[in-house]
């Protein structure tokens, strides 16, 4: 008997799972990354900051966001995959290989700073609005002085938080070179403060959260 | 304790290797520019290209035994080999400067036959490196097809050549050393327009420069290491080589 296969996406945070039965049905969820551990599940492929890098299982990160993302996309295209700990992009141009870049080794100014601001402040994400406003994120040490210090002052938890996603939405922007279409992959195409911060620099196509994983399962 | 080591750093001249040989003929040949990973000298910044690091933390702990430092300061190096070259004379060690700037227009060079070999990237280097006192003939290396390019100095940390397959041919300062012209900027400069190329230079270094440059120039990937590359590097470079 033929039996379903799964995929992951284990992030730093969330992982991200997809379940192919034997009808070709594809069924995604998403755990916390600490609970899926636990799973005893035997995976085709892996990706994600948790996996195992040493197992043969294991694909690149960048090569699944560019797998995943081709599926998705036309021949040119800008793919950003923001994390809970890294940012990483990838070009395509004339459905070739283009550029590049990732940075995993600053994780201050990413997804998992931002779920700590919303917890410490007990803000929900859906109570943020784009901010004119940003605080210079290039360095998140520093942007999280910004926030202490303007709620200290009076700031709405609320406002200071959409000022610090701003940043980060320029500084994506920036780390992809000024495109004028940025395709979202991750946790933040679900942050609407994110989407709308970057819409101001560029066009922005959310893709998803499980394009690594569409990826993987189109890798042969 | 008893001094039998003639230390150097970049290409010295081979007229003076050469000359310290029949001088010293017993005495073991060391790369300052190679990560033994001897403690720390502190003597540079923290933020300091690693392979200037090397040759500091390198020739203090050696200091008992090196006979004489053979230091390469011209267009072959760098200004920081110059530096080095005069701090370690304040120091208190024999330093013999070297200039190797005598270049070869690029149609009359020697052929460069490890660059182009099947060989393992990390076995390139440290052939080429290791031949600029071995002085071997590998003109019957069998040539590979080139699928990659590796462009640039050998790395601090030889571990990241792991990820480039045999037929990874080699590019930039290395090169020019195999072909006995290090400070030849003209092949230093050369790439094959349409071979995925990854450029690779020291964190801190000026080559970080050049490197770019041609990155940009030939669509290919630049990298900077410091000392031990980070996972971004290690994976981009995969991610680059796989993708491309």
């Amino acid at each position: 008997m033929n039996k379903s296969k799964f995929y992951i996406d284990a992030g730093t945070t969330w992982s991200k799972i997809l379940e192919i039965t034997p009808l070709n049905e594809r069924k995604y969820s998403i755990y916390p990354t600490s609970e899926a551990r636990k799973f005893d599940i035997k995976y085709e492929k892996m990706t994600g900051h948790t996996s195992d890098k040493n197992s043969a299982l294991y694909v690149n990160e960048v090569v699944a966001l560019a797998m995943g993302a081709k599926a998705h996309l036309e021949n040119n295209f800008i793919a950003l995959d923001l994390g809970s700990r890294d940012i990483k992009w990838i070009k395509y141009k004339n459905s070739k290989f283009s550029d590049m870049d990732w940075n995993s080794s600053c994780a201050a100014a990413t997804g998992a700073t931002i779920e700590m601001l919303l917890k410490f402040y007990d803000v929900k994400v859906e109570d943020l609005e784009f901010c004119e406003e940003k605080y210079p994120v290039t360095c998140g040490i520093f942007g999280l002085e910004k926030i202490m210090d303007d709620v200290s002052k009076g700031l709405a938890p609320k406002i200071a938080i959409s000022k610090f996603i701003h940043g980060i939405a320029y500084n994506a922007y920036n780390f992809t070179k000024n495109p004028e279409k940025i395709c979202i992959s991750g946790g933040f195409c679900e942050n609407k403060c994110f989407i709308d911060s970057l819409q101001k620099y560029c066009e922005v196509l959310p893709l998803g959260r499980f394009v690594l994983v569409d990826g993987l399962a189109l890798r042969p | 304790m008893t001094k039998d080591i003639i230390a150097f750093w970049g290409y010295p001249h081979p007229n003076l290797i050469n000359k310290t040989k029949l001088e010293y003929p017993n005495a073991t040949w060391v790369d300052l520019d190679i990560c033994f990973n001897y403690p720390s000298s502190k003597f540079t910044p923290d933020a300091y290209c690693g392979i200037i690091k090397n040759i500091f933390d390198n020739a203090f702990y050696l200091k008992n035994r090196i006979i004489k430092i053979l230091a390469a300061v011209g267009k072959d190096k760098c200004d920081s080999g110059f530096f080095a070259a005069n701090l370690l004379k304040n120091e208190g060690f024999e330093v013999e400067i070297s200039f190797f700037e005598d270049t070869v227009p690029l149609n009359q060079l020697n052929d460069v036959p490890i660059c182009k070999s099947s060989l393992p990237l990390k076995e390139k280097l440290s052939l080429i490196t290791a031949n600029i006192v071995e002085q071997k003939d590998y003109s019957h290396l069998e040539r590979s097809n080139a699928r990659f390019g590796f462009w640039g100095v050998p790395p601090n940390d030889l571990n990241i050549c792991d990820l480039f397959p045999p037929q990874t041919h080699v590019f930039g300062w290395s090169r020019c050393v195999e072909a006995k012209n290090p400070a030849n900027f003209e092949l230093e400069m050369y790439v094959e327009t349409d071979l995925p190329t990854v450029f690779f230079a020291q964190t801190f270094c000026s080559k970080t420069a050049l490197a770019k440059y041609l990155a940009d120039k030939y669509n290919g990937l630049y990298i900077d290491v410091d000392a031990i590359p980070t996972n971004s590097a290690y994976a981009k470079i995969e991610a680059f080589l796989r993708l491309r």
